[in-house]
């Protein structure tokens, strides 16, 4: 069911060799010919945390069976938060005015940016405010039952709704422009060589983590419920389970785990936006998973490792061309190949995998 | 009706899919363009070619493609061929800061060109400044910054937008007296109505006189505010004017309401601030002749600048096969055109394509503008000083020039009316 | 030649007192002050109205020369065109230009003025009756240059009876500054025969210096008469507003309404196929442009059958290469039919280009039809109404009277149980995919006149139309009426109180919320899956 141990046992290892190896190659060694660059483990940085937001939707979607097109949303919150972070540290202790100040002609900030300068108290938000939304979300919908397809669109649906809002400059959080222009993060200068390196380090250690909980949770029983859930879930009630707590507890996590993702990706990128709240965007992350294999862990690491690695690569070289192979990948991948690209390297794992 | 797929690029397409799937597992992006000599100097583009964006941005690319054939047809600039790099960032504001490091980087660019949207220039902000790059931003835009690493080549609101609105308000322009703006909820539009607000309260005119109203990106049903603006235009007080700056596409959606609705430019004229020739295509500009737009540049310009720049554009579209038209020229296009041509003076004038000496001897080049001015860089600030058209929208999509300046008035970088 | 030009002119110069009249006449355009420029046009009709024939001829043709921007000043000499090819404003001689005329400056108020005196002067120079009607009418609405010295020529020289049922109110809104009360009164009720705020403004301007108590108890009747029609304009307008959302979201909802009742497949193409049908549109506009330029005007109804149609193939395409192998996993037909539409998007870039299509607009999508107060019927819009509301009724028709109308009911209530009963269910499914591909192909066509129309153009749908469908419940089509109507409707009655934005957000999350509450939608299906 797993995926094979050895594919999730190569995928750790990997991460794992990657967290101890990128302080050294990017420090000490840069310089030399096995060295990497600041470029380099910024691009390993940004596709860590995309593996780490893949894991988050592949736990709720290939494990429960929870289809979500709005994690954009979570993604976002935990950019915004940092961001927030970042931006009022610069403006309290460095002086700089935040640009979405100078253009609403504002003179100060709005009462909820207080205390963002602080880390802690934004590291707490960034695990508790998902959280908080995650739970009161999923507790409404999955009490109502609104499922499958339901589910998704509405999702998509709140996403969107997220996305209007944050649009709007009235409320505070720069508009379209959004929040770019950081300082400094934990007392690292922004743009410094070190400093990309080390949020590479702990965006794979990270992903890492979760990678390693997440193998860990879907094999305890709690799993085995999970599992029960996506595959029959009418069955699960008339057994006498509750199917609403398992679900809403990986929904939860999902939602801390892709607001972490979010949170070390908006200060490698260097800029925090709306668009992250688009359904495209969440619906790629969809795309990912599914192309990588659900239910798997492994396969949202590969799929979104390989999906974004190729996108960076395309875009700079044959932009024209990546809209093309992505949605002939995405077909190849649906018809011919149920559970992804782990297909290629698996035999066919018994049992049938049920819904979609 | 080009279909942009010759031959060529057919095979070249082909080609990248297959590398492209090649390199799948091995991403080292920029690693693998090929080395170039040593007698060539890069110049980087950031426009978006899909998304968005793609419509109007795209074509910026091409335009520097042609100044810098231009440039390698006179010798190149201080003997060494000039080489374009393109990219595609997507319409996607964090890809657009990606790809300048990887510009900057990986390929070792002399300058950037590139940026459509305050947003995108935002988010390539802080690469330029942390390696001291060179950005040129072709753009008419919010102002309100100043950054040695970016040549703002198009005119903050100071030395555009006020100008014009001066001229609606005076005797020659219509004596205006009530305004109604409307915009796109983004950070452009919302600086330039800032302004507006304390430019007008300078001049005693009461806040009853004027109303403000944002839609988001992309809005698309006007009924209701064409509506609203009707009601305000038919009340007491003067001649109303409208301050359009909404964007993209949501221009055409709300002339195509304006004129169904049956309101005339003669009754209430539209200054559309970001209303280029393109965005009437498919219109009835019969109903619609008389409203008004602000530029740094009117393809109807008149000028002998202007012609050779019109037919070399044509020349380059019939010779490049490029899905762009080449008769028609905006502003945009010119200001990067402008861009790579006072890049190159003023690395000529350096001797070196080092930043900080291209900066240092960009003030004391000019160059001749298709607009008809001779234009140049500031010499306290990075900005470009531009002359201001204001153009009237003709029965046949084109803007005829009703209005310049005398010369290039002095862009201020930060406006003093923004504290209003 | 020169010579012989400036013996014209001198002969001209002293031979005829007009000429020293029209110099004068024409001279004053040259005024530097905006009011005089505009006076001067009045004194230009008024010249032409009651100077015979000949003069309304040549004065309209120094005001046209003013509208096309063609008059150049040198002192107070006007000219019409530049340089050596101009020609005398006063005599239309050839006179070159001295090199330091400037062209007159323009600006919309004075082209409003020029429209005026053009307008003024064709009433005495057109022989054709539906021109001068068609003038008369303009005078209505640009009375800048006009006055009732011309008004009064113009009745007196006009026979046609068009024209004159045109004039006669003109002339009683003209007397609103007589002497004479009564007159006065009548103006006020000639002003507000036509009850937009812009006369109630009038009025009001007009009553605010009235010292006669008659007057102002008229003026105010008039005003409060004109409020009245006013108010039930607006919410006319509001309705109007509201219905031709609604008609859009419904154009765009039917076709996936089907699909996702059917099949429980939510197509996420299908805001590309309305694109395809709008592409087919232009195609089809193209094609009748070059085969038979006659009928152009009518693309907009040949295209609904055929964009139908090529939507549908595409459909039934999608279906056969992708969705047939995906049924009974519908999350996986999002993500496949996600891929379609980047696919689709992309394909239509490449080869035809991101710009906005130009599409010929015929005369039944432009402009629109004052009803009351300032509420327009904006035909565009109506002509979006009609489609949804035909392509409605036909599928109601299509659904509720054919065998496979029949059909689709039933295995939308009981697919195995269809099976049983011998209905060949993958059948079903395709002629559903095509109807509801082919719905989507004409709201293509219906919202081309509407909206912009470019590859990225079904984007905008997406969101909006799954709320609808699942608002209304699945696969229940009165349900996706009802939720259009209530989207459309609360959507336009929150935007002018909370502007665009909010209204939008409110609506999504009231729809959200209503889901949570009811997860089978307003209308619950009848059968089972």
């Amino acid at each position: 069911m797993m995926g094979g141990g050895m594919l999730f046992r190569v995928i750790a290892l990997s991460l794992a060799a990657l967290t101890i190896a990128l302080p050294i190659l990017g420090g000490p060694l840069a310089g030399s010919g096995i060295g990497i660059s600041p470029y380099l483990a910024n691009i390993i940085g940004q596709i860590a945390t995309f593996a780490l937001l893949a894991i988050a939707l592949d736990l709720i979607w290939g494990f429960a069976g929870v289809l979500s097109l709005g994690h954009g949303l979570f993604f976002a919150l935990g950019g915004y938060l940092i961001a927030m972070h970042m931006l009022k540290d610069g403006y309290v202790n460095a002086g700089v005015v935040p640009d979405l100040m100078t253009f609403m002609g504002w003179t100060e900030l709005p009462g909820y940016w207080a205390f963002f300068e602080s880390f802690p108290y934004a590291a707490v938000l960034i695990l508790v405010l998902p959280g908080l939304l995650a739970f009161a979300y999923g507790w409404i919908s999955f009490r109502s039952r609104v499922s499958g397809v339901s589910f998704a669109i509405i999702t998509q649906a709140l996403t969107y709704v997220a996305m209007l809002l944050m649009f709007r400059n009235d409320t505070g959080f720069g508009g379209n422009n959004g929040m770019t222009g950081f300082v400094s993060l934990l007392g690292m200068p922004m743009g410094a060589p070190s400093t990309a390196v080390w949020l590479a380090t702990a965006s794979t250690a990270a992903a890492l983590g979760a990678f390693l909980l997440c193998g860990r949770l879907v094999r305890s029983p709690f799993g085995r419920m999970l599992i029960a859930v996506r595959d029959d879930e009418a069955r699960l009630r008339f057994l006498g389970y509750d199917p609403v707590w398992p679900k809403l507890a990986a929904w939860t996590l999902s939602g801390v785990m892709a607001a972490i993702a979010g949170a070390l990706y908006a200060p490698q990128v260097g800029i925090i936006n709306p668009r992250l709240l688009s359904p495209e965007v969440s619906i790629e992350i969809a795309v990912w998973v599914a192309l990588g294999g659900r239910g798997t862990l492994s396969g949202a690491v590969i799929g979104a490792v390989v999906i974004s690695a190729l996108k960076f690569w395309l875009t700079g070289f044959a932009p024209d061309l990546w809209p093309f192979i992505l949605s002939l990948l995405v077909l190849i991948v649906v018809v011919g190949l149920p559970n992804g690209l782990t297909d290629l390297r698996l035999p066919k794992l018994k049992g049938a995998r049920h819904g979609g | 009706m080009t279909l942009g797929l010759t031959r060529r690029r057919l095979l070249k397409t082909a080609g990248a899919s297959l590398l492209g799937v090649g390199a799948a597992s091995f991403p080292m992006p920029g690693l693998i363009r090929s080395a170039r000599a040593a007698d060539t100097v890069k110049l980087g583009c950031l426009f978006s070619s899909s998304g968005a964006m793609a419509n109007v941005e795209g074509r910026l690319t091409s335009v520097v493609r042609m100044a810098a054939e231009e440039l390698n047809a006179k010798g190149g600039v201080m003997g060494r061929t000039v080489e374009v790099v393109g990219t595609d960032p997507a319409s996607d504001w964090p890809l657009y800061a990606q790809l300048s490091r990887q510009l900057i980087e990986q390929d070792q660019v002399a300058a950037l060109f590139g940026c459509w949207t305050s947003v995108s220039r935002k988010s390539v902000l802080p690469v330029v400044e942390q390696s001291d790059a060179l950005l040129y931003y072709p753009l008419h835009f919010e102002g309100e910054e100043n950054s040695k690493n970016v040549v703002y080549l198009n005119s903050p609101p100071s030395s555009s937008v006020l100008p014009a609105v001066e001229y609606l308000m005076g005797p020659d322009g219509g004596e205006a007296k009530r305004f109604f703006m409307l915009g796109s909820d983004y950070v452009w539009p919302r600086t330039i109505n800032q302004q507006l607000k304390g430019y007008w309260a300078s001049k005693g005119i009461p806040e009853t006189d004027w109303r403000e109203e944002y839609v988001p990106v992309g809005h698309s049903n006007f009924q209701t505010l064409v509506n609203q603006i009707r009601e305000f235009a038919d009340q007491p007080g003067g001649q109303p004017v409208v301050v359009l700056t909404v964007v993209g596409n949501s221009i055409p959606d709300f002339f195509r309401e304006f004129a169904n609705q049956g309101i005339s430019a003669l009754d209430v004229p539209v200054l559309g601030l970001d209303a280029l020739e393109a965005d009437f295509e498919g219109l009835d500009t019969a109903a619609l002749a008389g409203h008004l737009n602000c530029w740094a540049y009117l393809q109807t310009a008149k000028g002998p600048a202007n012609d050779a720049f019109k037919a070399a554009w044509a020349k380059h579209v019939a010779d490049t096969g490029v899905p762009y038209r080449g008769d028609v020229a905006i502003d945009p296009m010119v200001s990067v055109y402008d861009g790579v041509h006072l890049w190159a003076l003023a690395a000529e004038k350096a001797g070196s394509f080092a930043v900080p000496e291209v900066r240092a001897a960009s003030p004391s080049v000019s160059f001749a503008c298709p607009s008809g001015y001779e234009i140049a860089m500031m010499a306290d600030s990075t900005y470009v000083k531009r002359g201001v058209f204001i153009g009237s929208l003709n029965e046949t999509q084109g803007f005829d020039v009703l209005w310049q300046s005398e010369g290039t008035p002095d862009p201020l970088p930060f406006s003093p009316y923004m504290k209003a | 030649m020169p010579v012989i030009r400036l013996l014209i002119l001198l002969a001209a110069l002293f031979g005829s007192p007009a000429y020293a009249d029209r110099a004068v006449l024409s001279g004053a355009l040259c005024a530097p002050a905006l009011a005089d420029q505009i006076a001067a046009l009045g004194a230009l009709a008024e010249a032409g109205a009651t100077g015979g024939k000949d003069e309304a001829a040549w004065a309209r043709t120094v005001v046209e020369a003013v509208d096309a921007r063609a008059l150049r000043c040198a002192a107070s000499l006007a000219f019409i065109g530049e340089g050596d090819a101009a020609l005398d404003a006063a005599s239309l001689a050839p006179s070159p230009a001295p090199v330091d005329a400037a062209p007159m400056p323009i600006n919309n108020r004075l082209r409003a003025a020029a429209a005026s005196a053009a307008a003024a002067l064709t009433l005495f120079v057109d022989t054709e009756p539906a021109a001068r009607a068609k003038a008369a009418t303009t005078l209505e609405r640009r009375r800048e240059a006009l006055s009732l010295t011309i008004l009064d020529a113009a009745l007196a020289a006009e026979t046609e009876p068009t024209v004159l049922a045109v004039l006669e109110p003109l002339r009683a809104r003209m007397m609103l500054a007589d002497p004479d009360p009564q007159n006065r009164i009548r103006a006020i009720d000639a002003i507000a025969a036509e009850t937009t705020l812009r006369n109630r403004t009038l009025i009001a301007e007009a009553l605010s210096e009235e010292a006669d108590t008659t007057v102002q108890a008229a003026g105010q009747a008039a005003m409060a008469r004109i409020d009245r029609q006013i108010a039930i304009g607006q919410v006319l307008a509001t309705l109007y507003s509201g219905l031709s959302y609604a008609s859009v979201l419904l154009l765009a909802a039917l076709g996936l309404a089907i699909i996702f009742g059917l099949m429980g497949v939510i197509n996420l193409a299908q805001g590309e196929f309305i694109m395809i049908g709008a592409y087919a549109a232009w195609f089809v506009q193209n094609a009748i442009r070059a085969l038979l330029p006659g009928l152009i005007d009518w693309y907009l109804i040949i295209a609904l059958p055929i964009s139908f149609l090529v939507a549908a193939l595409v459909g039934v395409v999608m279906e056969a290469l992708v969705l047939r192998r995906l049924y009974n996993r519908p999350l996986m037909t999002l993500l496949a039919t996600w891929a379609v539409s980047l696919l689709l998007i992309n394909l239509v870039r490449v080869t035809i280009g991101t710009q906005n299509l130009e599409f010929h607009q015929p005369f039944y999508v432009v402009g629109g039809v004052p009803v009351v107060g300032d509420f327009i019927v904006t035909l565009n819009r109506l002509f979006a109404i009609a489609i949804a509301a035909l392509a409605f009724v036909g599928v109601v028709l299509l659904l509720r009277v054919t065998t496979f109308g029949m059909n689709v009911r039933a295995v939308a209530q009981n697919r195995a149980m269809a099976g049983a009963a011998g209905i060949d269910a993958r059948q079903t499914d395709r002629l559903a995919i095509a109807l509801g591909s082919g719905l989507a192909g004409l709201a293509g066509v219906a919202l081309a006149p509407l909206y912009n129309v470019n590859p990225n153009m079904g984007a905008g749908f997406i969101v909006d139309s799954f709320m609808v469908v699942v608002l209304g419940g699945v696969g229940s089509l009165a349900g996706a009426v009802a939720a259009s109507f209530g989207i459309g409707q609360i959507n336009v009655i929150m935007e002018p109180l909370y502007g665009a934005v909010a209204a939008k957000v409110v609506v999504l999350l009231l729809v959200i919320a209503f889901i949570q509450r009811r997860p089978e939608g307003l209308f619950a299906p009848k059968g089972r899956r």
